[in-house]
């Protein structure tokens, strides 16, 4: 099957010098759920915002859907986003607006300059985004306002919004890290669940292991800007686990 | 809590669920509307007494750029009277601003009431506080003009008035919201009212009162540019003199001195305000 | 133990220097406008002479020609404030590093919006009576300039502080510029603006009463008329409607304040 995504040479330097990535290259298929694991400052964020252009990639190339999206003009990086749904660690939701508006977000993509800033749009979008709500069962609450949402639900409105899009990709950006245990669980399971029915792809970036050992259909260890393991969680051993958590020892697998 | 968790397991993709049914439509916030609508209209309202001459103000704005075209170049052979009434602004606000600070600072902590010996006295002086501070610099300075006469001292007073007015409440302010078990810990210590404050109070809100002060200072210097306007000395007398006698390029002399000035005190006090 | 001292030392003596510099541009600034406490007790007598006799009690009779000129007042601050905050509201999207298309106009728009601000008011009115001529114009005109200067700044500054992590979210659904612009940004930016505008109101209403001095029309007017022809009663039952009508602005937009946010 061809992959969905292709990721070759990818490379990061941020202006103060830090490399952030150095020559990362993998495939993503269609229906994997990819979860990218690593200690803070691995360079997972930065590898998910290069896929979507938030960053912009030092060296190397993004092909999404057989499109390079590093080399496309701005307008066509837009259409390009639209396909490739996001989820964040703090939501990233407009507080004052209600659940329903910030859904309909995910739209804007697909709606003229005009009446995207205005709010306006049709009742298809609409009657999509009360469909996603009800799917991740926030229906009633679609007029609240989003910051009288708890940090689970914050997070389901999070999904929505991405839903909304209908992606071909979803990447989530340590979705759970800011809920607590339970909410991680049932957020974990609508991100999973969601995919598996859509048949989606999705890259989610985690720093448990436990939660990655679970959902997973692949794992992607990373260390340094640099991805030191790449298979099925089976295949994840203890010894692994250790390298890439322990940034102090050095790698003992290139001491040769 | 627990019974919390599994209700929103249980929501993951409900079947059947009370969820079907859709809720109505939120009216949206009466009041943000009302605010609005009376906003529009008293914006029209006030618009139409003011009863503007829109000739004028055409015929005006051509004159006005023209005038500013005249200005230049700016005519700096007045300097040696420009530069003295700048500097004598410039001490107007200081000395205004010190005599403020000073005796607010006696009257502040008399003010605040978590300190206060007595609350009546603290309610007075708050009274007095916001008289000073609401009546406008500028109309403090013609009252003293008329009781003390031309010169400099109308203005000092003026300044120091109204900042007193201003200082008052603002030091009372961060007196009062001081936490107040540090207060109960000094008195339970067996402290006197004078060694809370020296002790307590002033080592808690000395960064607050400082950049109050600061603050106040530069608000200061602009307005005692402007004392001048009415006779209380200083540049905008200067300003005042050149505008009459339609001399303009002297005009826009004075008229950078004021900027640069007030221009530099903004700079100077952003530099002290990050250091505090 | 040594350095701990020396710090203490050095902190001390650096106390000493700020305390002397203060007190040293003091008496500088005693010296340079001929202050002296002998003259200010010698006034006190004077003053409260002028209060009592001269100024107390206020004409209340004069209050209806009065009340013109301070609605008049009112109306320049209400007008001067709205049309203020609409232009400064573009400006702002243009001189916010987080929202400005291009560094070169944020440089330009600071700049014109600083040059604007620190100038007063005052002497903005007294350059415009020279071209406008003097009444309500002249004073609408110098109040919209004050409130665009200030409000410039502040809008800008809330706009920097808006949270980046909710525009990035939106860049990520394929939104475009005035989209992000008008969904994430601000909605975010209104609670600011709301606050800043009726407090630009307050500092309108203050600086309305004032720009009349020098040919803006209103409540000014009427006091420097008064005070040249030496009405003072007049004058005092003026400053008295100054005084009501600045604090129920205030009592008014700390209400609405509160309500919205």
């Amino acid at each position: 099957m061809e992959p969905v995504l292709k990721i070759e040479h990818l490379t990061k330097v941020y202006p103060d010098g830090t490399v952030a990535l150095s020559n990362t290259s993998f495939d993503v298929h269609p229906g994997e759920f990819v979860v990218v694991i690593g200690s803070s400052g691995a360079g997972k964020s930065t590898l998910l915002r290069c896929i979507n252009l938030l960053v912009e990639p030092t060296e190397g190339d993004v092909i999404f859907k057989g499109e390079k999206v590093n080399q496309s003009k701005s307008k066509q990086v837009k259409h390009i986003r639209r396909e490739i749904g996001m989820v964040f660690q703090n939501f990233n939701l407009i507080d004052r607006l209600s659940v329903l508006n910030n859904v309909l977000h995910g739209r804007l993509g697909y709606t003229n300059t005009i009446k995207g800033s205005l709010g306006i749009f049709n009742k298809k979008d609409i009657k999509e985004a009360e469909a996603i709500l009800e799917r991740v069962g926030l229906k009633q609450q679609k007029y609240k306002r989003a910051d009288e949402l708890s940090g689970g639900q914050m997070q389901r409105v999070g999904i929505s919004r991405a839903l909304a899009q209908m992606p071909r990709l979803i990447l989530a950006d340590e979705p759970i890290a800011s809920l607590d245990p339970a909410s991680s669980k049932n957020i974990m399971d609508h991100i999973y669940n969601i995919c598996q029915e859509d048949q989606l792809t999705a890259i989610v970036n985690l720093h448990q292991v436990d939660v990655a050992l679970k959902y997973a259909t692949r794992i992607i260890g990373m260390q340094h800007g640099q991805i030191i393991f790449d298979g099925h969680p089976s295949q994840l051993s203890d010894k692994v686990i250790d390298e890439i958590y322990d940034t102090k020892k050095p790698p003992l697998v290139n001491a040769q | 809590m627990s019974q919390q968790i599994g209700k929103e397991k249980q929501n993951i993709y409900p079947l059947v669920s009370s969820d079907k049914e859709d809720i109505a439509k939120p009216k949206g916030d009466r009041f943000l509307k009302i605010i609005v609508i009376c906003g529009v209209l008293l914006f029209v309202f006030s618009l139409y007494q003011l009863n503007i001459d829109y000739t004028n103000l055409w015929v005006g704005t051509i004159e006005f750029f023209t005038m500013l075209g005249e200005m230049f170049p700016p005519d700096f052979s007045e300097w040696q009277y420009v530069i003295p009434a700048a500097i004598e602004s410039l001490q107007v606000a200081i000395l205004g601003t010190v005599i403020a600070v000073v005796i607010s600072l006696v009257l502040a902590f008399l003010a605040a009431e978590n300190i206060t010996t007595n609350k009546l006295f603290a309610r007075t002086i708050k009274g007095f506080a916001t008289l000073m501070r609401v009546i406008p610099t500028i109309v403090w300075a013609l009252i003293f003009i008329v009781a003390v006469g031309l010169g400099p001292l109308p203005g000092v007073l003026a300044i120091a008035i109204h900042s007193l007015g201003m200082l008052i409440k603002v030091f009372a302010q961060s007196v009062e919201e001081m936490d107040g078990g540090k207060i109960e810990a000094l008195k339970a210590a067996g402290a006197n009212w004078f060694q809370i404050i020296a002790q307590g109070v002033i080592p808690t809100v000395f960064t607050a009162l400082l950049s109050w002060t600061i603050l106040r200072l530069e608000i200061d210097i602009g307005e005692s540019t402007i004392l001048g306007l009415v006779g209380a000395g200083g540049i905008g007398w200067e300003l005042t003199r050149a505008m009459r006698t339609y001399d303009f390029n002297s005009a826009l002399f004075i008229t950078i001195v004021i900027f640069v000035m007030i221009f530099s005190v903004e700079m100077i006090s952003n530099r002290l305000k990050l250091k505090v | 133990m040594g350095e701990i001292k020396d710090i203490r030392k050095t902190k001390r003596l650096q106390t000493i220097v700020i305390l002397v510099f203060v007190c040293g541009l003091t008496v500088w600034s005693a010296i340079g406008t001929d202050f002296s406490f002998y003259e200010v007790f010698s006034g006190i007598g004077l003053i409260s002479n002028f209060v009592f006799l001269d100024l107390l009690p206020p004409d209340v009779s004069a209050s209806n020609s009065l009340l013109d000129a301070i609605l008049e007042t009112l109306y320049m601050g209400f007008v001067g404030m709205v049309i203020g905050a609409g232009i400064a509201l573009v400006l702002s999207f243009l001189a916010a590093s987080t929202t400005t298309p291009h560094p070169v106009i944020q440089v330009v728009v600071r700049a014109f919006t600083s040059i604007i601000r620190n100038i007063p008011g005052l002497i903005w009115a007294l350059i415009l009576v020279a071209s406008y001529g003097i009444g309500v114009t002249v004073g609408t005109l110098s109040l919209i300039l004050g409130s665009i200067g200030f409000l410039t700044r502040v809008f800008a500054d809330t706009l920097e502080e808006i949270d980046t992590g909710k525009i990035e979210a939106l860049h990520a659904t394929g939104s475009n510029y005035f989209q992000i612009l008008a969904q994430g940004v601000f909605p975010q930016f209104l609670p600011g603006f709301v606050a800043w505008s009726l407090y630009n109101l307050e500092l309108n209403i203050r600086a309305s009463t004032i720009i009349g001095m020098v040919g803006g029309g209103g409540i000014g007017f009427a006091i420097q008329k008064g005070i040249k022809l030496f009405q003072y009663k007049e004058v005092s039952m003026a400053i008295i409607l100054v005084l009501i009508l600045i604090l129920s602005t205030e009592f008014l937009t700390s209400k609405i304040r509160e309500r919205i946010i």
